[in-house]
């Protein structure tokens, strides 16, 4: 573009002789166009059709003699995925494994989903497990869970992490939670618990053991996120009770916990949340009291508490930046 | 004219191209910090995560104070109005104006919130405004005014998002300014003139020097202009329009021209990207594609849905892997090497998370209904890259 800037900052006595040859160098060099992403995107895509369009084959198929042709294409491109995998994979280390190249992820990707396809299919078409349906949800999610540590691949690691809760008999991505959760039921909500503190245990231990430590990092975006929405949940369920404030000492200690952990990572997305989820939980606290009051003047309060907290959330967040940044 | 201090604009474009030198080992840490130290920004913006952080509680703090604000005014019957918003969006640009000039906020939440709230406000005491004024009040005179709202915006704060509305409100305005005038028929010819010579300018200005700090916005304007110029010609939008508008049922008026521009123009923006490496062509041009795939599936079903999505797979995944065969070496000035700069989402580990939302439903695939599948819902085009 300009490489006066550079000749300019040379003058200056801003950058050294060498660095300015290096830099002038590269400037000479033809910039590439890289078509990085595009392919990932393209790739990705296409794993989304392919795997799309079999489970829609079988759904349609799935009483005609069509199907157990479909049941061996299935098979097929999944053996030859996980074939495919093994020959080109770097040895397996208890570190970060880089992927071979780009297309291996995807691959990995295909010949996963259309393991757990088939799973799916054996049993609803052959009743493989008979009748105890946590095996059929309990294999996949083993085999996710073993793909996703030999190969170090983090996409089939949120994959097992949504299968752990399949076959807990909830659900954790952020949509689902949202949509269809029923948080009216004490089952779902003390399951909701385990499965979250289960993650956020998992995060943990990935660390402290040392065994593939970048995989925290997806364990505790779950756990944090299941594990909060759990607690406020429980909350209001034992609204009425004594029991409600023990939910609240819960989301204290989470937050306590999870803070200096992020504060140790120095990850500002993990102190983000728990500023916010703290923030909402302070906040229910806040509105309970005042609508016990219950006049005029308790909603003009709850206006001010909203304003006054808010600014008071700003300057938090700033502070913990500046903190983050600053050890 | 913009609202942030110039120079400050000037150093951190300057800082962000010596830092792409770092990354790459050319220049050392100890240079940059003296190049930082000259050359100093004074603004406060602070990483993604705090921003989103700052964005949404400064919305909450703007939430309630125009509802106690409103409170109070209740009781003088004035709160329904639409210059009541108005007063309101004021409050909140006057507090955005604060925010930037005596706090050197930049892109850092607050000021995106207080932009984004001003203009929600503004744009709905207008909307409330015409409502109330005309008896029947037609779009038009709503479109005049948000784009000249968020053409001012955009001047002022060069924000993605306003730049966004500026510019569909424009080219909505052409549109009822034109079938109001001319009729439908002409309509879809003059929108591929108007969004074309957007295009255009947009591409011929937008890389001026005077305009330097705008380049995100010509961004936006060039992907915008790019999806209208193709929408203005698509088979299944004129389709609708003539029918919705004109009462016409059955084929349209120069069908085939327009089905010629739906199924092609996607690949002419393909190709102009590639020859001319221009990532806004290439990536709209890919976007399209799906378009006009979905546009010529709702006419013609050639094949079963699953058989057709297999079969795209594969070949989709057949292509790609020829593509990154042929390029593995960079050819052409192409590579499908991974660009060293380092995305601030990258941390959030946006890939894995995606696979999880879209995929989750496989387990249990055959006993659920296969409808979940589908997959029509990628892309998103990121033009409203607001905040």
């Amino acid at each position: 573009m300009d490489n006066n800037l550079y000749t300019n900052l040379h003058a200056e006595g801003l950058i050294s002789d060498e660095s300015f040859t290096k830099t002038m160098l590269r400037e000479q060099e033809p910039v590439l166009f890289s078509l990085h992403w595009e392919i990932r995107t393209l790739l990705y895509i296409g794993v989304l059709l392919l795997t799309g369009g079999l489970g829609l084959l079988i759904y349609e198929n799935i009483d005609t003699i069509g199907h157990q042709f479909v049941l061996g294409l299935i098979a097929l491109i999944s053996a030859g995925c996980f074939v495919y995998c093994f020959r080109t994979k770097l040895p397996f280390n208890i570190t970060r494994v880089g992927a071979p190249n780009s297309f291996f992820d995807y691959i990995l990707l295909l010949g996963s989903i259309s393991l757990v396809t088939f799973v799916g299919y054996l049993q609803y078409q052959y009743n493989v497990f008979g009748t105890h349906y946590g095996m059929a949800t309990l294999i996949p999610m083993l085999a996710l869970f073993f793909i996703a540590y030999y190969f170090d691949h983090l996409g089939i690691l949120s994959l097992a992490i949504a299968n752990l809760a399949v076959w807990m008999g909830v659900t954790v991505t952020p949509k689902e939670l949202l949509l269809h959760s029923d948080f009216n039921s004490q089952t779902i909500v003390f399951t909701y618990l385990a499965l979250g503190l289960i993650l956020v245990f998992a995060g943990w231990a990935s660390q402290c053991f040392n065994f593939k430590r970048h995989f925290k990092f997806s364990y505790q975006h779950y756990g944090i996120h299941v594990t909060y929405i759990a607690l406020l949940a429980g909350y209001f369920l034992f609204y009425d009770s004594f029991a409600a404030f023990g939910w609240m000492i819960g989301i204290a200690i989470l937050s306590v916990v999870m803070y200096n952990d992020a504060f140790k990572n120095s990850s500002f997305y993990f102190l983000l949340l728990v500023a916010l989820y703290s923030y909402i939980a302070i906040s229910c606290l806040v509105v309970r009291v005042l609508a016990t009051a219950g006049d005029i003047g308790a909603i003009y309060l709850m206006f001010l508490y909203f304003i006054g907290s808010g600014i008071g959330m700003i300057f938090l967040l700033i502070n913990l930046n500046k903190k983050l940044k600053t050890p | 004219m913009i609202a942030y201090n110039k120079t400050w604009l000037a150093n951190l474009r300057l800082q962000q191209q010596v830092k792409d030198n770092v990354e790459r080992g050319n220049i050392s840490h100890d240079e940059f910090n003296a190049i930082a130290e000259k050359y100093a920004v004074g603004f406060y913006s602070p990483n993604i995560f705090v921003r989103v952080g700052l964005f949404i509680v400064t919305c909450i703090i703007v939430l309630f104070a125009d509802g106690l604000l409103s409170l109070i005014a209740a009781g003088g019957n004035i709160a329904e109005t639409g210059g009541w918003a108005i007063f309101l969006g004021l409050l909140s640009y006057g507090a955005l104006e604060l925010m930037i000039n005596a706090k050197y906020h930049f892109r850092s939440g607050v000021d995106d919130a207080l932009l984004f709230t001003a203009g929600c406000a503004f744009i709905g005491g207008f909307a409330m405004f015409l409502h109330k004024t005309t008896e029947a009040p037609g779009f038009l005179p709503m479109a005049i005014l948000v784009f000249l709202l968020t053409l001012y915006l955009t001047i002022r704060f060069a924000d993605m998002l306003a730049v966004a509305v500026c510019c569909a409100s424009f080219l909505w305005m052409v549109f009822l300014y034109w079938t109001r005038v001319a009729g439908v028929s002409t309509a879809p010819f003059i929108m591929m003139l108007v969004s074309g010579a957007i295009y255009w300018s947009a591409r011929k200005y937008g890389s001026r020097k005077e305009v330097i700090n705008y380049a995100n916005c010509f961004g936006v304007v060039q992907i915008l202009s790019l999806i209208a110029l193709y929408a203005a010609g698509n088979y299944y939008i004129i389709a609708t329009l003539s029918v919705e508008m004109m009462n016409q049922t059955g084929p349209v008026a120069f069908g085939v021209l327009f089905w010629v521009w739906t199924i092609a123009v996607p690949f002419v923006y393909i190709g102009f990207g590639l020859k001319q490496k221009n990532a806004i062509l290439l990536r709209t041009g890919l976007l399209l594609v799906t378009a006009a795939v979905l546009t010529f599936r709702n006419y013609y079903h050639l094949l079963p849905v699953d058989v057709m999505l297999t079969i795209a797979g594969l070949a989709l995944l057949s292509i790609v892997y020829a593509i990154m065969r042929y390029l593995k070496k960079p050819k052409h000035g192409f590579t499908c090497a991974e660009p060293d700069k380092v995305n601030a989402l990258d941390h959030l580990k946006i890939e894995s998370l995606i696979v999880a939302e879209t995929f989750s439903h496989t387990p249990t695939a055959p006993a659920n209904d296969g409808a979940e599948f589908g997959g029509g819902d990628f892309g998103g085009g990121g033009s409203s890259g607001g905040f």
